[in-house]
């Protein structure tokens, strides 16, 4: 590589990190400043700690620090709905890509139109259904629906596919492993990174969805983050200052934190998956 | 359920040319539905059996047959034209760039890849963590010229207040850059954990036969993830011909700049929870759904992406 292709190359990645990134750093700002400074100081000024800390105290004095109990209903919602998703996708995607049954075009054709299906037009239903089981309000009604997820299927489909040789899987047929055996100890431990991938999607899609825990859910002690910041910023019209009642302290630093909150798990998990996606394990597995 | 298990027509089977799969067909029906078997449960308990029940409802009121009436009422809806052409303009500025942007960043990554590049994988996926209330307290910050970060390039656009930027034609341009900066980074990594994902020796011979970087790219490395490519695409053209979430964060935080039903989805969003009229927003997300699965088909199609054999996927 040149030194000018290097060059061009380290300052388009550069580019696109400032316009990826400044949006982020502007919100991990915002709560060290106070509203007014949002409006009148400099785009990427620093306040001060202490305004964190009032603006946390003033998001937990919301019904006795209700927050902190969301946070657990979120990360049980999503730890169960990834963990049943994983079971349910990651060997259908495998039978799809490596096995020509009867069938299969139909289900890969039917994951598909059931993945582009827009929401507007599942979720009644799905309450609908969740209330024919007496599920509504439960915990079910949010993790059942949500451990169905086609794109998991489709990201398990492609990697297979593309990734594990149909000689790797013959040889083990020929040293007689069952075909769920080769499954287990040649395909799964192969796929880690896919793995890893597709449960990192599964918790951002589990941890942000909105409408569903919002129509199976009432009772506020169940709602999940997403849904309980929600109602908190919207009923305090924090980022909307026409609406809401102003008793509660809560303005544009707290709902910057709130933010920041809310997606701190998804970058956490980010890391934790991507440690798998830079092994590539699969290099030279057909040689060796 | 009932199409799921029929055999194959012995027809069909014939006219397919003869592959290493067919030979291992039918001792492994039990093993394979051991394994896609629970998925195709949930498929029709959480896809289907909700997906049909839209359609019916869409076509029956009130236990009655309504006809079409559903659907014409839509379709005659003064609102709809309005946001099909704010979705279709949508999609040809926003589709075409977030293409563009994924695969040039994620090729860009991968031709040298290093500890700098899951810094940056990171970095781009940044503003795709941020959802609901705060997504719409960010956004509404970014597009004000006085507060914004990017304030000097808003000057440029001669982009006076937040008001100015979202009214007229410049709200397009604006929600184009939301979507791209919301859906660039998830791709980046599916597409980056495919590129990572292939066998090393492939690319080492190019390597070897001394083919430049961008002759690797474009001759090797992307007929190997073409796969990939086209679900991105579908996926992309979807999500795109249903926005939602973008022009929802930006009317929230700046009322009767944005219509509420800006979007064909949104309009389908005020049909269920304003009118409550369940039967019309069925019939628009369906209206929805056949164009999505239309632009899958061609996709699909020209990509063979459903082929088993891995000799004839590359």
């Amino acid at each position: 590589m040149t030194a000018l292709s290097r060059g061009a190359r380290a300052l388009f990645l550069l580019g696109a990190a400032v316009f990826f990134g400044l949006p982020l750093l502007w919100l991990l700002l915002a709560p060290t400043r106070t509203a007014d400074d949002l409006t009148t100081g400099s785009p990427l000024g620093f306040g001060s700690l202490g305004n964190v800390g009032d603006a946390w105290s003033h998001l937990t004095s919301y019904n006795d620090g209700e927050i902190t109990l969301w946070i657990g209903n979120s990360i049980v919602y999503a730890a169960a709905s990834v963990a049943l998703a994983l079971l349910l996708c990651v060997p259908a995607g495998y039978a799809l890509a490596k096995h020509d049954f009867a069938g299969r075009r139909a289900l890969l054709t039917l994951s598909i139109v059931t993945m582009i299906l827009p929401p507007a037009a599942l979720v009644l239903p799905l309450y609908l259904e969740m209330s024919a089981l007496d599920l509504t309000g439960t915990v079910w009604s949010v993790i059942l629906p949500l451990s169905f997820y086609p794109f998991g299927v489709y990201l398990a489909f492609l990697h297979f596919q593309a990734n594990l040789p149909d000689s790797l899987l013959d040889a083990g047929r020929v040293d007689g492993a069952s075909e769920l055996r080769l499954f287990w100890s040649v395909a799964v431990p192969l796929a880690r990174p896919a793995i890893a991938l597709i449960a990192f999607f599964g918790f951002v899609r589990c941890w942000t969805d909105f409408f569903l825990p919002f129509v199976m859910l009432s009772d506020d002690r169940t709602f999940t983050l997403q849904l309980g910041l929600m109602s908190l910023l919207q009923s305090t019209g924090a980022v909307n200052n026409s609406s809401g009642f102003a008793d509660l302290d809560i303005h544009q630093p707290e709902a910057a934190l709130a933010g920041l909150v809310a997606c701190a798990p998804l970058l956490i998990g980010f890391v934790l998956a991507q440690r798998f996606l830079r092994t590539g394990l699969l290099a030279g597995a057909e040689k060796g | 359920m009932k199409t799921l298990t029929t055999p194959r027509p012995p027809a069909v089977a014939a006219t397919r040319p003869v592959t290493s799969s067919d030979r291992r067909r039918s001792p492994r029906t039990a093993a394979v539905w051991i394994l896609v078997g629970p998925y195709t449960v949930f498929l029709v308990l959480f896809g289907l059996a909700p997906a049909g029940y839209a359609l019916w409802t869409s076509f029956v009121d009130n236990g009655s047959f309504s006809g079409g009436r559903d659907w014409a009422a839509v379709f005659h809806d003064y609102r709809l034209g309005d946001a099909a052409a704010h979705v279709s303009t949508y999609l040809l500025l926003w589709l075409p760039i977030l293409l563009l942007t994924v695969l040039s960043l994620a090729f860009t990554l991968h031709a040298r890849p290093g500890r700098t590049t899951s810094a940056l994988q990171l970095v781009y996926y940044l503003p795709g963590a941020v959802t609901g209330s705060a997504a719409a307290l960010l956004w509404l910050f970014m597009v004000s010229p006085d507060s914004s970060p990017f304030a000097p390039l808003l000057k440029l656009m001669d982009v006076k207040s937040a008001t100015d930027a979202l009214s007229g034609g410049s709200v397009i341009a604006v929600l184009t850059v939301m979507g791209v900066a919301v859906h660039a980074g998830g791709w980046i990594v599916v597409l980056y954990g495919a590129l990572n994902a292939l066998p090393k020796d492939v690319l080492e011979a190019a390597q070897v036969d001394g083919a430049s970087a961008w002759r690797t790219m474009w001759h090797v490395k992307l007929p190997m993830v073409r796969t990939y490519v086209a679900f991105v695409l579908i996926s992309s053209f979807a999500s795109g011909s249903q926005v939602f979430v973008e022009p929802t964060v930006l009317s929230t935080g700046a009322p009767g700049q944005i219509s509420p039903t800006w979007s064909v989805n949104q309009l389908a969003y005020t049909y269920a929870t304003q009118d409550g009229d369940f039967g019309k927003a069925a019939a628009l997300s369906l209206a929805m759904l056949a164009v999505g699965v239309l632009a899958a088909w061609i996709v699909i199609t020209r990509t063979r992406m459903y082929a088993t054999d891995s000799s004839d996927s590359r």
